[in-house]
């Protein structure tokens, strides 16, 4: 009985994995299709699509943009989001709780509605610039995952090594430094990977706010497909692909992909 | 002598958070190598006075002094002190060494002279082999040795311990109290301990302040703490006693006559006639029989505890009193369960307290 149960359940495992693989394997495999139609069986292999990349209409400005967008607002979320984490788990601040379940909420909310209450919201107080309207949204979207992360790497935080290094001859910045930083650093790698991730291929909120020549990196690729639905997409895709997983490796060797999940210390 | 110079002052030092009182007007002088311990109940304040010390609270009113200075307002990494934390608060991210040297980096020393520096405190614990460990590959009593080897490298003018040895267990923990003062004795260390732990108390210090309620009850070295207590507070808190309520019938010169439910007592103190007191007395003043210039009482044996050297003897006096008695092997016979008896113990070692308000 526990043996017929251990079977069902690799192999629901194993179909969920396949099911969710598989698309990725399928757009790896056409990036390297030798037709514009992606035809299976494979009649041969090309690199062409990849070096048309680079000609794609308006290709750099917008991964510039959304590179520069994932940047800043990752850096300004692991500042913000651990500042604010400091607060909550410290547990001095009143209504701690509620400031936790409100940083984290934009998590929750269907990212179209975020988008349309940012656009709405924008509007009303006349803040228009697109550059900066892309940079402040993607805030409200990444700070929920440093926030998150920090929150729980500063709940396991021992406060006192603070102390400890401020009585060894450390101010209190130095001690933050010298010694809080060191000691949560596998929190910030986790926080700011998420953070990167979510911002760079963000576009339901992305493009409410978008406008003609300010077009992040998901939003100019649907336009593609729309466009001319050619293999240079899947080869833009796998390398994007590729790019993550490279990521998510180092990550892996640094800090352990099971902390990352949040499954185990 | 320089040795009986005070190197630390605390003078009249108080801390309110909101409306308690963690410290209420605290005095404190310690010479410089001397071991002072702050023992007390969880609450009464010692912990936020080594904070005080330390730079980590502000005290409210009064003045710290250390080493001719007074560092009152003077932030905690420009105090030159140490501190051992109960919970240790060793580095994870650092190695042993790492730890150890952490106070000398951010003083800017030398690398060579932070080397033989680390060498130095590491060798004083006998952690010298484990300089390349990594912290949690350590076992907890060799933590405690790091964080002291930390606290001790950067040379502090005083060092500070914060129930440093609750976390080890009991046997461990003996041992240590007794090298840990060894220890600093041979550094020349003047040390604070704060602790709830008597025996911890009477076997680390030269004087031991014992704290109740924000305020130092008495301040003495542990052998006049034990025989000559200044109060109910600190003869209840160190060793055991036999205490008899009553009312003072006559008083005369340092010496009270109560009428107790037991029978009438003599003992050491100054009250008013009629005043509520507490007559008590450490058990090894307890003998069988009658002696002369002495109290006694009678009752039957409630319970005998060998305690190899020791037999510890409880008599029910009657009246819901009871007597407490330490006897040794040279007493002769020890009595047995429901035998009945007579103990007595002197004057001379009978005190009388007045009887605590109850809060």
């Amino acid at each position: 009985m526990t043996r017929a149960a251990i079977v069902v359940c690799w192999v629901m495992a194993i179909a969920l994995a396949l099911f969710l693989l598989a698309p990725l394997l399928v757009i790896a495999a056409a990036s390297f299709s030798p037709t514009p139609v992606f035809d299976l069986p494979l009649t041969g292999a090309s690199t062409h699509w990849y070096g048309k990349i680079s000609r794609l209409d308006g290709f750099w400005p917008s991964l510039l943009l959304s590179l520069q967008i994932a940047l800043f607002s990752t850096a300004i979320s692991l500042v913000c989001g651990t500042l604010a984490a400091i607060a909550i788990a410290r547990g001095k601040l009143p209504g701690a709780g509620i400031f936790a379940t409100a940083l984290v909420s934009p998590l929750m909310m269907p990212g179209l509605v975020l988008g349309i209450a940012l656009l709405q919201g924008f509007r009303a107080i006349g803040f228009t610039a697109p550059w900066a309207t892309l940079l402040v949204a993607h805030l409200v979207i990444t700070l929920p995952y440093v926030a998150r992360t920090m929150i729980a790497g500063l709940a396991r935080f021992d406060f006192t090594l603070i102390e400890a290094a401020r009585t060894l001859g450390c101010t209190y910045p130095g001690g933050v430094m010298r010694v809080m930083v060191p000691a949560l650093a596998p929190s910030f790698l986790i926080a700011g990977l998420f953070s990167f991730l979510a911002s760079f291929d963000n576009y339901p909120v992305s493009i409410f706010l978008a406008d003609v020549r300010t077009k992040t990196l998901p939003i100019r690729m649907l336009q593609y497909i729309e466009e001319a639905p050619d293999p240079t997409l899947a080869a833009l895709s796998t390398l994007i692909l590729a790019g993550t997983v490279i990521l998510l490796i180092v990550s892996d060797r640094v800090v352990g992909l099971h902390r990352m999940a949040g499954t185990s210390d | 002598m320089s040795e009986a110079t005070p190197h630390l002052v605390v003078r009249g030092v108080s801390k309110r958070y909101g409306p308690t009182t963690v410290l209420d007007h605290i005095d404190l002088t310690i010479r410089r190598g001397e071991l002072v311990t702050l023992l007390g109940p969880s609450g009464c304040g010692k912990t936020t006075l080594l904070r005080a010390i330390a730079g980590l609270a502000q005290p409210d009113t009064g003045k710290v002094e250390l080493a001719g200075r007074n560092i009152t307002n003077v932030p905690p990494h420009k105090r030159n002190v140490g501190v051992v934390f109960q919970s240790y608060a060793l580095f994870p991210h650092l190695t042993v060494a790492g730890n150890v040297a952490f106070g000398l980096k951010v003083r800017g020393a030398a690398r060579r002279e932070i080397d033989a520096a680390v060498e130095r405190a590491l060798s004083l614990v006998k952690l010298g082999h484990l300089a390349g460990r990594r912290i949690s590959a350590l076992s907890g009593g060799q933590q405690q040795r790091v964080a002291l080897a930390r606290a001790i490298a950067v040379e502090p003018d005083v060092l500070l311990f914060d129930e440093a040895l609750s976390a080890l267990d009991r046997k461990l923990r003996e041992e240590m109290q007794v090298e840990l003062r060894r220890l600093l004795q041979d550094v020349k260390a003047t040390a604070i301990f704060v602790t709830h732990d008597q025996d911890e108390a009477l076997t680390m210090s030269d004087r031991v302040a014992v704290m109740n309620k924000g305020r130092i009850e008495q301040l003495a070295e542990p052998r006049e703490l034990y025989l000559r207590p200044a109060s109910l507070f600190a003869l209840n808190f160190v060793g055991l006693s036999t205490r008899i309520p009553g009312t003072v019938l006559a008083a005369d010169n340092g010496k009270v006559d109560v009428e107790t439910k037991v029978g009438r007592m003599s003992a050491l103190g100054n009250f008013q006639t009629g005043a509520s007191v507490i007559v008590a007395a450490r058990p090894e003043q307890l003998r069988l029989g009658e002696q002369g210039e002495a109290n006694s009482a009678a009752g039957r044996v409630r319970s005998v505890v060998f305690q190899g050297s020791r037999t510890l003897v409880e008599v029910d006096a009657g009246a819901g009193e009871s007597l407490l008695a330490e006897l040794s092997g040279r007493d002769g016979a020890i009595p047995r369960v429901h035998d009945e008896i007579r103990l007595s113990w002197p004057v001379a070692e009978t005190f009388a307290f007045p009887m605590e308000v109850q809060t």
